[in-house]
């Protein structure tokens, strides 16, 4: 056997691993979607007058964020029959991921609603806009800022944690990869090309949340290269002006 | 181009003259360039020992880039400089550590911004740098630090953080700070610009008490009080260049440069 | 019941280990990486940014399953344990390297142009003026991190290093009861992230206290 093969011949693979890339992709979609709007009412909750509710929601979220996800892979999938439900692989598998996405994004969106100042709400209320209307309208889209970032990348990680179904014989890139890999022994060069379909969401997922990150998120504190533009008002000038000159 | 009034043969100084064997400190046609734009622009500047020389000028006229250019916070594109017995020349390429290093030893910097330590005590912002660079010893450097904290009025403040102080009293104790280091020419950028005005008047006054004691300062400021009554000479920086350089009592009062005039007539508001 | 219960949380201590040992080589290892992140060299500073994006997106059960399988299909064959170790390290170091990256954002430039005017070298710059304010900017991400890494230790499992997830899994079917027993096991990681939590909320409020820059 060539030990060096698999540099070359990973790409055979990719075929017969891309019905698992189509399960990640709608097991991702799913739970992140169900995730997500749990998240947001979670978030609603722990913010909650009621010590008894908030507390309530905060240890759901906390079970979210704290344990991990294989764990809640398999409390979902052998541990829900104790009680008498028996979840199939996939919907196992999503109610786990959906879980977790919960505990997570709650906390984003929590931060979010956090940082839209008191003041935006209270004008609000004093034009008698109605609760719906003022989380619709006012407080939603600027919390969406602070949050959609986050949580952007918190659908590449849930869109990553898809591997760990196969642990349950969800058939995603993983399951068909070791099966594969057990039929042929070329593990090196089927892991490969998991690792690159893998790479083929997670990497432009990465540069749209670094991209919504620089455009979305508070200014940092100046860098270094943005101390010396400071120094340059002249040269900020000439720009305006230019712009001026061009929209004139 | 600018001449010193202090110096003895002023009148032997024509365009990219060498500079005189009397000062202190010798900038010779100073440029920085950042890509296109130039912020300081073919800058001669002489400096004697002793004297207090305000830079004024409009925002973005290139005053902080200049002073910084004296300590090599930024390395000058072009130009030669000296201060005391060190000297650059930037147009046979970037400086060296060493000369580097040599050229700051006789400078202290005060920023707008303070950029006092925050994980330091006043007293240790002011001892580590005696310790790591004139290695002195830790009772040395301590005596040292009290000794320019109390000239600063601060040494109340000795065991506090940065963060306990106020504005006023973080510059004063960035003042003693640089003074410890024993600089021979103090480099102020802006002191006072972050600080409310009755606030600014104390770093003015730690100021004036230096210039008493003959410290040679460079001071890029909006103080045209200042300026007036402790400085020797006036530097008036527009787009990168001095336009003007005198007494204060000429500058303020009768000015040449028809720019030198719209500026302190914006400024004083007369 | 105690001694099913007693079985499986004796699988903490793989965990702690395959955890705390990751954690520590890559607080180490990334500090040099930090090196190569802010090079001046555009190429070196592109090779680094390739090499972090690829190792931090590919899920870690791929990269398990590479240096357990892939690499013994090569014929160098790894224990589960080192496999797990070094694939866990591999990631920590990645992720602290970043952190370190951007906790040196969160350094004003007035700090390093202060040391400069001073005339601090650059040893005396990072030692003193950089590295603790770097310390105390980062120590909230890196327990974050190793929390992190204490849930990702449960992937180990996959490849038969006997900690809780294994545990659990074993007594599961021996017993059934997956409740109780994968319950066991989540509790115990919720007991395990506690103090790293507590830990470094206290270290950071003690580094904080005083300097606090409003």
């Amino acid at each position: 056997m060539n030990d060096f093969a698999w540099l070359y011949d990973w790409p055979q693979y990719i075929p017969d691993l891309l019905p698992g890339l189509w399960v990640a992709i709608a097991m991702t979609c799913v739970s992140c979607l169900f995730g997500y709007v749990l998240g947001f009412f979670l978030a609603l909750l722990v913010e909650a007058p009621s010590k008894l509710v908030s507390y309530s929601a905060l240890v759901v979220v906390e079970l979210g964020r704290g344990i991990p996800i294989l764990v809640l892979l398999f409390l979902f999938y052998q541990g829900l029959p104790q009680l008498g439900v028996l979840l199939a692989p996939y919907p196992a598998a999503v109610a786990a991921l959906t879980f977790s996405a919960a505990g997570y994004s709650s906390e984003m969106i929590r931060a979010g609603l956090g940082a839209v100042p008191k003041g935006q709400s209270e004008a609000a209320n004093s034009l008698s806009m109605s609760v719906v209307d003022t989380y619709r309208f006012i407080v939603i889209p600027q919390a969406a800022r602070i949050s959609i970032p986050p949580l952007v990348n918190l659908t590449i990680i849930i869109f990553q944690a898809t591997s760990l179904a196969t642990v349950i014989t969800v058939p995603e890139i993983m399951q068909q990869a070791g099966i594969i890999g057990s039929a042929t022994f070329e593990y090196m060069s089927v892991y490969t090309a998991a690792a690159v379909l893998y790479l083929c969401i997670t990497i432009p997922g990465a540069a749209l949340s670094g991209y919504l990150e620089e455009r979305m998120g508070t200014p940092k504190q100046r860098s270094k290269k943005q101390a010396i533009k400071a120094l340059l008002p002249a040269a900020g000038k000439l720009r305006t002006a230019e712009e001026r000159q061009l929209t004139n | 181009m600018s001449i010193s009034h202090l110096s003895p043969n002023s009148s032997a100084l024509e365009e990219g003259a060498p500079a005189m064997e009397g000062s202190f400190v010798s900038a010779v046609q100073l440029t920085k360039q950042f890509g296109e734009h130039k912020a300081v622009n073919d800058v001669s500047l002489d400096v004697a020992k002793g004297e207090v020389i305000s830079i004024i000028g409009p925002s973005g006229a290139g005053k902080s880039s200049l002073i910084r250019c004296l300590n090599l916070l930024e390395v000058p594109s072009s130009g030669r400089l000296r201060i005391g017995d060190a000297t650059v020349d930037f147009d046979t390429g970037t400086p060296s550590k060493a000369s580097v290093r040599n050229l700051r030893n006789y400078t202290g910097m005060v920023f707008q911004s303070f950029n006092l330590f925050p994980h330091f005590t006043a007293l240790k912002n002011v001892t580590l740098p005696q310790m790591r660079v004139h290695r002195r010893s830790k009772a040395e450097a301590e005596e040292r630090a009290m000794q320019e904290l109390k000239r600063v009025g601060l040494e109340s403040k000795a065991g506090a953080y940065p963060a306990q102080c106020s504005g006023g009293q973080q510059q004063r104790i960035a003042i003693a700070r640089a003074l410890a280091m024993d600089p021979q020419l103090m480099l102020f950028d802006e002191p006072t610009s972050g600080l409310d005005p009755e606030i600014g008047a104390e770093i003015l006054q730690v100021m004036r008490k230096l210039a008493s004691d003959n410290m040679t300062m460079l001071v890029v400021t909006h103080e045209m009080e200042f300026a007036r009554h402790v400085s020797n000479q006036v530097a008036v920086m527009v787009e990168g260049s001095i336009i003007e350089q005198g007494p204060p009592e000429q500058i303020m009062t009768a000015p040449n440069n028809i720019r030198t005039q719209k500026f302190l007539s914006a400024v004083l508001g007369r | 019941m105690f001694e099913i219960f007693a079985y499986i949380a004796r699988g903490a201590g793989w965990t702690i280990v395959m955890t705390f040992g990751s954690a520590a080589i890559g607080i180490v290892l990334g500090l040099p990486l930090l090196v190569l992140a802010e090079s001046k060299f555009a190429l070196i500073r592109g090779i680094y940014n390739s090499i972090v994006h690829v190792i931090r997106g590919v899920p870690t059960l791929v990269w398990l399953f590479i240096s357990f399988f892939g690499v013994g299909q090569l014929g160098i064959t790894l224990s589960p344990v080192t496999a797990s170790l070094l694939t866990l390290s591999i990631i920590a170091t990645a992720y602290m390297s970043e952190i370190y990256r951007g906790g040196m954002k969160a350094i004003p430039a007035g700090q390093w142009e202060a040391a400069g005017a001073l005339n601090l070298d650059r040893w005396s710059t990072l030692r003193f003026v950089i590295g603790p304010q770097l310390f105390r900017a980062v120590s909230p991400s890196v327990a974050t991190q190793i929390i992190g890494l204490l849930k990702d230790s449960a992937l180990v499992s996959t490849i038969g290093v006997a900690d809780l997830v294994f545990r659990a899994g074993i007594m599961t079917q021996y017993h059934a009861h997956g409740l109780y027993m994968f319950g066991i096991a989540g509790a115990v990681y919720l007991l395990l992230s506690l103090p790293i939590a507590v830990f470094s909320r206290t270290v950071h409020t003690r580094i904080t206290r005083r300097y606090a820059v409003a």
